[in-house]
C-alpha cells in the first residue's frame, strides 16, 4: 500500500489554479521532496493533504484514508509541522509538547516518557523548563518537530522546515531529519525551495511549478540524466550567428542538450574536456569571440532550469528582485 | 473524548493566563475606573434609585452592573487569542491533531469564562472593599456560576466571530460595536423604569438586562423567585444558543484563509 496517493488533485482560488492537476504516489517509509519555487503550490498541497484544505478536484487518500471524507483518521496518521512556527510562547517546552500529547491523545501512562524521548531526540533537554519565548528559532523549530513526532505518526509532513534558518541550523535539522527517520521509519513528505536540502534529504524528489509536477525522480538520477558536466559562455558580441553556432556544437560528440538563458549559452554534456576544445574552434572557425566561459558540475539547480525554463527564485513579472534575491541567497550560502 | 479534548484547549488557554500576570491588571483598570470615578460622579443619583425601590446607595446600585461590565468585556475580548492561533499556527497544529473542532471552540470558551468569573470576583473584592455592603458573603459562589454562565454566552460570540472574521479590522470593529451598547442597554448603570419606553423595550431583548437585575438581588440578599426563574431561563437559553452556534461557525470558518 502507497502511503499517500494522489490523484488529478486540483486546487482552485477563483480562475487561478494553485495546484493543477497533480498525480503522485509515494511509498511508506520513503522521504519525498515537494521543490519549488514559493508559490509554486507546495503549500496548497500539503494543507489538503493534512485536511486544512478541500480540494476543488481530485482526491488523495493518507495511509488509505481519504482526506476528504475520512478526515479524522487521516488527522490520527499524520504530523505537521508548519513552515511558520506553532510554538506556544508562554508555555515552556515541556507544556508544548504535553499540550501536543493531550491534542494528540496519546495515552497519559506514555505522555511523560514519549515527551523525554522526544527532547533528547532534538536535544532540548537542558531547556524543557524555560518558557520557549526564550528559545531561538533553531530551537523552537526543533520543538516544533519534536512535537510532530510526539505521537509517532505514519506520516510526518515537513512545510519548509529550514526556512529563515542559517545554515549551521539548518545542517542541525537535517541530521534530526534524518535521525528520526532511522529511529521511526515513518514516511516523510517535505516542501523545499532548497535545492541542498532536496538533494541531502530526499529519497525522490517532486520538482512542481506552477501547480502542476514537472518531473519525479531520484535527485541522483535527475542529475545524471542531464549530463555530467555544464559548460556555460558568453560571446563578446555577435548574437548574429549564435543559432547557426550552435547548430554546430550540438553536432560535436557527447554534446547532450544545448540551453540559452538572455545572453548565456549552456552546453551540456560528458567529457566536457574534449568538448571545450572544440567549441573554441568552432567559434574562432565563424570568427565569433568567446567572453567568458565556466564549467560546472550539475547541481538540482540545472535540474530545475531544464524541466521548469527558469530558475528557482525567478519569478514572472518580480524577475529583477527575485534574481537579485537569489544571488543573495547564494552569497549567503543557501 | 469531547471532555478530554476540550480540557486539553482549556488547560492551555489557563496556562496562558496565568503566565501573564499584566493581563490579569489590564483587564481590571477599566471596571476598576468605572466603579470608582463613575460611582462617585453618580452618586447623587441616589433618590433616582430610591424612587424605584432599591434601598441602598448608588454604588452599591452600580457594583452589580460593573462586575456584569468586567465579564462582557473579558468574554467579548476573550476571543482575539483565537485570531493570534490563527495567524500563527497554533490554529493549524490542533486543526490536523485528531481532536474535535467543536472541542477546541468549547474549550476556549470555558477558559475565557472562567477567567471572566475570576475577574469579576476581584472587582466585586474591589467593591466590598469600598463599603458595598453584601448581606450574604455566601452569595457569591452562585453569583460567580452565573457570571460563567453569562460569560459562555458572550465568549461564544467572541470566538466565532475570531473564528470567522476575515481580518482584525473587522473583529474588533464587530466588538466594539457590541461591547458597550449591551452594556449601556442595559439597568447597570441606571434603573429601566426611568428609561425612555423605547429603549426599555430594547434592554427587555438583552441579556445582560436579565443577568444585572438577577446579581443585583443576589447580592442585595432578595431574591424574587419568579424573576430569577425568568433570567436564570433567558441566560441558559442564550448561552445554549451562543454556545451551539459558535461551535458550528468554528468548525465551518476557522480554517479559511486569513
Amino acid at each position: 500500500m502507497s502511503s499517500i496517493e494522489i490523484n488529478s488533485l486540483t486546487k482552485s482560488f477563483g480562475d487561478f489554479n494553485a495546484v493543477d492537476d497533480i498525480t503522485l504516489k509515494i511509498e511508506s517509509g520513503e522521504i519525498f521532496g515537494f521543490l519549488g519555487p514559493n508559490g509554486a503550490g507546495k503549500s496548497t498541497t500539503m494543507m489538503i493533504l493534512t485536511t486544512l484544505l478541500k480540494p476543488t478536484s481530485g482526491n488523495a487518500l493518507v495511509q488509505g484514508y481519504d482526506v476528504q471524507s475520512q478526515g479524522k483518521k487521516v488527522r490520527e496518521n499524520i504530523g505537521f509541522v508548519q513552515q511558520d512556527i506553532s510554538v506556544d510562547e508562554y508555555l515552556t517546552g515541556r507544556e508544548n509538547l504535553i499540550l501536543q500529547a493531550r491534542i494528540s491523545r496519546i495515552p497519559k501512562s506514555e505522555v511523560s516518557s514519549r515527551i523525554d524521548e522526544v527532547l533528547e531526540l532534538v536535544e532540548l533537554k537542558e531547556r524543557q523548563n524555560q518558557a520557549s519565548i526564550t528559545y531561538s528559532g533553531g530551537m523552537r523549530k526543533r520543538l516544533d518537530i519534536a512535537s510532530g513526532l510526539l505521537h509517532r505518526p505514519k506520516v510526518l509532513f515537513l512545510d519548509e522546515p529550514t526556512v529563515g534558518l542559517d545554515i549551521q541550523t539548518r545542517r542541525k535539522i537535517w541530521e534530526y531529519i534524518r535521525k528520526i527517520h532511522k529511529e521511526f521509519g515513518m514516511t516523510i513528505f517535505l516542501s523545499t525551495h532548497y535545492m541542498e536540502e532536496a538533494d541531502k534529504l530526499c529519497d525522490r524528489i517532486g520538482i512542481i511549478d506552477h501547480g502542476k509536477i514537472q518531473a519525479i525522480d531520484k535527485p541522483s538520477t535527475m542529475k545524471n540524466a542531464l549530463g555530467d558536466d555544464r559548460i556555460s559562455f558568453t560571446l563578446v558580441d555577435g548574437i548574429d550567428n549564435r543559432d547557426s553556432l550552435i547548430k554546430k556544437i550540438e553536432e560535436i560528440d557527447f554534446v547532450k542538450e544545448i540551453k540559452l538563458k538572455e545572453d548565456e549559452i549552456t552546453v551540456f554534456s560528458s567529457q566536457s574536456t574534449d568538448v571545450i576544445p572544440k567549441i573554441f574552434q568552432i567559434s574562432n572557425d565563424m570568427e565569433m569571440k568567446i567572453n567568458t566561459i565556466s564549467l560546472t558540475q550539475p547541481t538540482l539547480d540545472d535540474v530545475f532550469i531544464s524541466y521548469t525554463g527558469h530558475n528557482l527564485r525567478d519569478d514572472t513579472g518580480k524577475k529583477f528582485s527575485r534574481r537579485k534575491e537569489f544571488n543573495l541567497n547564494r552569497r549567503r550560502g543557501f | 473524548m469531547i471532555f478530554s479534548d476540550t480540557y486539553a484547549i482549556f488547560w492551555r488557554e489557563m496556562k496562558r493566563y496565568r503566565k501573564s500576570k499584566s493581563g490579569v491588571i489590564i483587564r481590571l483598570i477599566q471596571p476598576a475606573v468605572w466603579i470608582l470615578v463613575m460611582g462617585n460622579i453618580f452618586a447623587g443619583t441616589q433618590p433616582l434609585i430610591e424612587s424605584v425601590g432599591f434601598d441602598g446607595e448608588y454604588i452599591e446600585f452600580m457594583a452589580p452592573g460593573v462586575i456584569i461590565l468586567t465579564a462582557i468585556f473579558t468574554s467579548i475580548f476573550g476571543g482575539v487569542n483565537t485570531l493570534w492561533d490563527r495567524r500563527y499556527g497554533f490554529m493549524n497544529k490542533a486543526l490536523t491533531s485528531p481532536i474535535s473542532r467543536s472541542s477546541i471552540a468549547l474549550g476556549k470558551m470555558l477558559a475565557i469564562s472562567m477567567i471572566a468569573a475570576f475577574q469579576a470576583s476581584l472587582i466585586l473584592g474591589i467593591a466590598l472593599a469600598i463599603g458595598v455592603s453584601m448581606p450574604h458573603l455566601w452569595m457569591i459562589g452562585p453569583i460567580m456560576a452565573i457570571v460563567i454562565l453569562f460569560s459562555i454566552g458572550f465568549s461564544g460570540i467572541s470566538v466565532m466571530l475570531a473564528a470567522a472574521a476575515k481580518s482584525q479590522e473587522t473583529f474588533w470593529g464587530v466588538i466594539n460595536f457590541l461591547g458597550m451598547p449591551l452594556f449601556l442597554l442595559s439597568p447597570a448603570l441606571f434603573p429601566l423604569a426611568l428609561m425612555p419606553d423605547w429603549l426599555a423595550s430594547i434592554a427587555a431583548f438583552n441579556p445582560v438586562t436579565y443577568t444585572v437585575v438577577l446579581v443585583r438581588e443576589m447580592m442585595s440578599g432578595f431574591v424574587e423567585g419568579w424573576s430569577a426563574i425568568l433570567s436564570v431561563s433567558v441566560l441558559v437559553v442564550f448561552s445554549l444558543a451562543m454556545l451551539g452556534l459558535a461551535s458550528y461557525v468554528f468548525t465551518r470558518d476557522v480554517n479559511k484563509p486569513f
